[in-house]
């Protein structure tokens, strides 16, 4: 009787604590978004703010920013980068110096094709769907699991 | 009053419990390296009212807690101070369990029969590391976020672990589920199951009793016995009393805890975690690619485990230290090995130049957004502090009123000049060479008076010339100096052999046709142009462009105007 009281609690809290691993909590950003005219972009990296409606649970919110990219035009080939670590998060930095990516937390660095040169990531940058619309570029933002080997999509 | 005392100690049986109490005989007498537990004890009581106090103005969601913490920071009476004391406190928690700690270990008291006790002391000092880390995320700052994304991340990144990581942060990603998690592990169940130990260490600690000097004989510790009060008792509130006078010191040397800007996923943080994490965050550093569980789990989890095992680790017949060597050996090298990677990490960051950068600019823009907040932030979230900012709104104006027609940097309409860089030097050689393109005046009807000069008609060394003296007209010394040999040289080629002037007059005020070029491209030229482009001495017929004038305030026109000045000076 006793189990059958704890349960009747238990079960739903289970429900309650385990829900977001099986709901989309957050949604927003799915869709190619533009970040500019492919004229302003070039062999140096160039970061551009993804701006996307979001959800968030209960809010809703227009044009926030969800995230950012570093954008490229090499030989005609576009490229778009995530500016998420792969290793464990933090936001990574274009040093022109060095043209390279650097993350400014556990020293790991990638060169301008996304790879790592240094450090402790576990794979290279996350490499952003992009497409050229008629000289508008537009990037698709995707988040990816931190510190595994292979590139997992989250969501 | 006494009787009154007599009806209520007969039917509570306080009395009792007082003398038990107080009466506790101390083994050897009181000493100094007694007084940690009950400091720690102290400190976590003052960390429940104050965090109380702290829940009556903080708001756990995403839209709110930031603006709250930051209200509460900047504008509540004592507000900066009870929060300090918090942050400050969980710092002092820290120190004092590793005190605590050491004290347990030199005295050899995790040994028999006190292993469950050692076991409860560790769950209990995991807990406040726990406090620790959930607290940091609660502003919702920049610290705090990017900080935790890294602790999260290390707990996706270990197999099986990215079901944990997500619920735990309820969801994918941060957001509101992310807070009132965080927040409710923090303030409820924390509390409850540091709470709950505290009584089973406090219990078990009464039941075993302090472990006294092992060099005095069973004669000594009975002949120096002392009852807890007045003795121990005295040297517990000196402690407290001290460790409060510190906290209070530092709250106000160092007025309270930081507060950064609103948390912002698009921006690249130079996150640190708390300094007693630092040398956690430097092991992250050594291990690469898939032997990075070695830094994350393994040797964290080895030095735990080590310490669980430490009663039985532990084979030496007494509790002597001069016996115990080889274990106090092993503990002392794990503590210099803390000691050593937290000094590493806090000397790399000193000599990292772009860490400095970026911390400099961190504390920027926290006082900037600090500052815009005392005017409310609007419910969207923290990072909508920055609509505050004048020149956020022109950006919104802007977008609003000019980019059907201007753009910027490419985005926006093309019927007008786009004014990315607008009046730069490349701007004007852009302006002369082609004028007819969407950049420039391409897309802009009634805008064709005005002739390519391709290189044959103007050379390059020509053209810079024009252009420098372009840059004297609109004499801003401060934000565009000039070549003054190259100007005049341009002065007398427009003057005397370019055919500018016979539309461009230089002279303020005076009409030819096209814009008059003195001041131009300076704050006053482009809001006369916003407020009316057809004025004699700019577009007059020409003029494409809507006047401005009683539709935007004198003040918008004005940040307008500065902020297309703005696009021109980087």
């Amino acid at each position: 009787m006793g189990a059958g009281l704890a349960g009747t609690v238990l079960a739903p809290a289970t429900g309650l604590v385990l829900f977001p691993l099986h709901e989309d909590v957050t949604s927003g950003g799915e869709e190619f978004v533009m970040v500019g005219d492919r004229a302003q972009f070039g062999v140096v990296p160039r970061r551009v703010e993804i701006f996307a409606d979001r959800k968030d649970a209960w809010n809703r919110v227009t044009r926030v920013r969800i995230g950012a990219a570093f954008v490229a035009v090499k030989g005609g080939t576009l490229s778009a980068f995530s500016t998420v670590c792969p290793h464990l998060g933090c936001g990574i930095d274009f040093d022109e110096e060095s043209s390279c990516f650097k993350c400014p937390c556990h020293r790991s660095s990638f060169d301008l094709e996304g790879a790592v040169t240094e450090g402790p990531a576990p794979r290279g940058l996350d490499a952003l769907e992009i497409e050229d619309r008629d000289g508008s570029i537009a990037v698709m933002y995707q988040r990816f699991r931190q510190g595994v080997a292979q590139k997992e999509l989250l969501g | 009053m006494s009787r009154l005392w007599a009806w209520v100690d007969s039917r509570t049986g306080l009395g009792d419990l007082w003398r038990e109490a107080a009466g506790e005989p101390v083994p050897g007498g009181a000493r100094a390296r007694y007084v940690f537990g009950s400091v720690l004890t102290f400190l976590f009581m003052q960390q429940v009212v104050l965090g109380i106090l702290l829940a009556t103005y903080y708001s756990p969601s995403a839209s709110d807690a930031w603006a709250s913490t930051a209200y509460l920071q900047d504008q509540v009476t004592g507000g900066w101070f009870l929060r300090g004391l918090h942050h400050h406190g969980s710092s002092a928690m820290v120190v004092v369990v590793v005190l605590h700690m050491i004290q347990v270990v030199i005295a050899g008291a995790y040994r028999a029969p006190r292993e469950f006790n050692w076991w409860i002391g560790l769950a209990l000092g995991g807990l406040v590391l726990a406090f620790a880390l959930t607290g940091y995320l609660l502003p919702w700052d920049q610290k705090g976020y990017w900080a935790t994304q890294v602790a999260t991340g290390i707990m996706g990144s270990v197999p099986g672990g990215g079901g944990m990581q997500q619920v735990l942060q309820g969801g994918v990603e941060y957001g509101n589920l992310t807070l009132t998690r965080f927040y409710a592990v923090h303030v409820f169940v924390l509390p409850l199951a540091l709470g709950g130990l505290l009584v089973a260490h406090i219990y078990l600690f009464r039941r075993h009793g302090v472990t006294p000097p092992a060099t005095l004989s069973e004669h000594e510790l009975r002949q120096k016995t002392q009852p807890f009060m007045p003795y121990q008792l005295f040297l517990d509130v000196l402690a407290m009393t001290v460790t409060g006078g510190v906290l209070v010191a530092l709250t106000v040397a160092t007025h309270g805890a930081d507060l950064y800007a609103p948390a912002d996923p698009s921006s690249n943080f130079v996150a640190r975690p708390e300094w007693y994490f630092l040398f956690l965050f430097q092991l992250l550093k050594y291990f690469e690619g898939p032997l990075q569980i070695i830094g994350t789990v393994l040797i964290p989890g080895g030095v735990a485990t080590f310490l669980m095992a430490l009663p039985f680790v532990d084979r030496s017949p007494s509790r002597a230290v001069s016996s115990r060597r080889r274990v106090l050996l092993m503990v002392g090298t794990l503590m210099a090995g803390v000691v050593a990677l937290t000094a590493i990490a806090a000397v790399e960051d000193a000599q990292n130049e772009g860490y400095q950068e970026g911390q400099e600019m961190a504390r920027a823009n926290a006082s900037r957004a600090r500052e815009l907040a005392l005017e409310g932030v609007l419910p969207e979230g923290g990072s909508a502090v920055w609509r505050n900012d004048p020149a956020y709104e022109a950006t919104v104006t802007f977008s609003e009123r000019c980019a059907v027609c201007h753009a910027v940097d490419g985005v926006g309409g093309d019927e007008a000049p786009d004014l990315g860089a607008f009046s730069t030097r490349a701007w004007l050689v852009g302006a002369i060479r082609t004028p007819r393109t969407a950049a420039y005046f391409g897309g802009t009807k009634g805008h064709t008076d005005m002739e390519a000069y391709d290189e044959a008609a103007l050379p390059n060394d020509q053209l810079d010339a024009v252009v420098e003296y372009l840059v004297r007209l609109r004499d801003e010394p401060e934000v565009m100096p000039w070549d003054e040999a190259l100007a005049a040289q341009g002065a007398k080629l427009w003057e005397e052999e370019l055919e500018c002037s016979g539309c461009h007059e230089v002279n303020a005020g005076e009409g030819g046709g096209a814009p008059n070029f003195a001041g131009r491209g300076s704050v006053e030229w482009i809001a006369r142009v916003i407020r009316n482009s057809a004025g004699p001495d700019l577009y007059e017929d020409s003029a494409e462009m809507p006047s401005f004038e009683g539709k935007l305030t004198d003040a918008e026109i004005e940040a307008l105007a500065a902020y297309v000045h703005g696009l021109g000076l980087e």
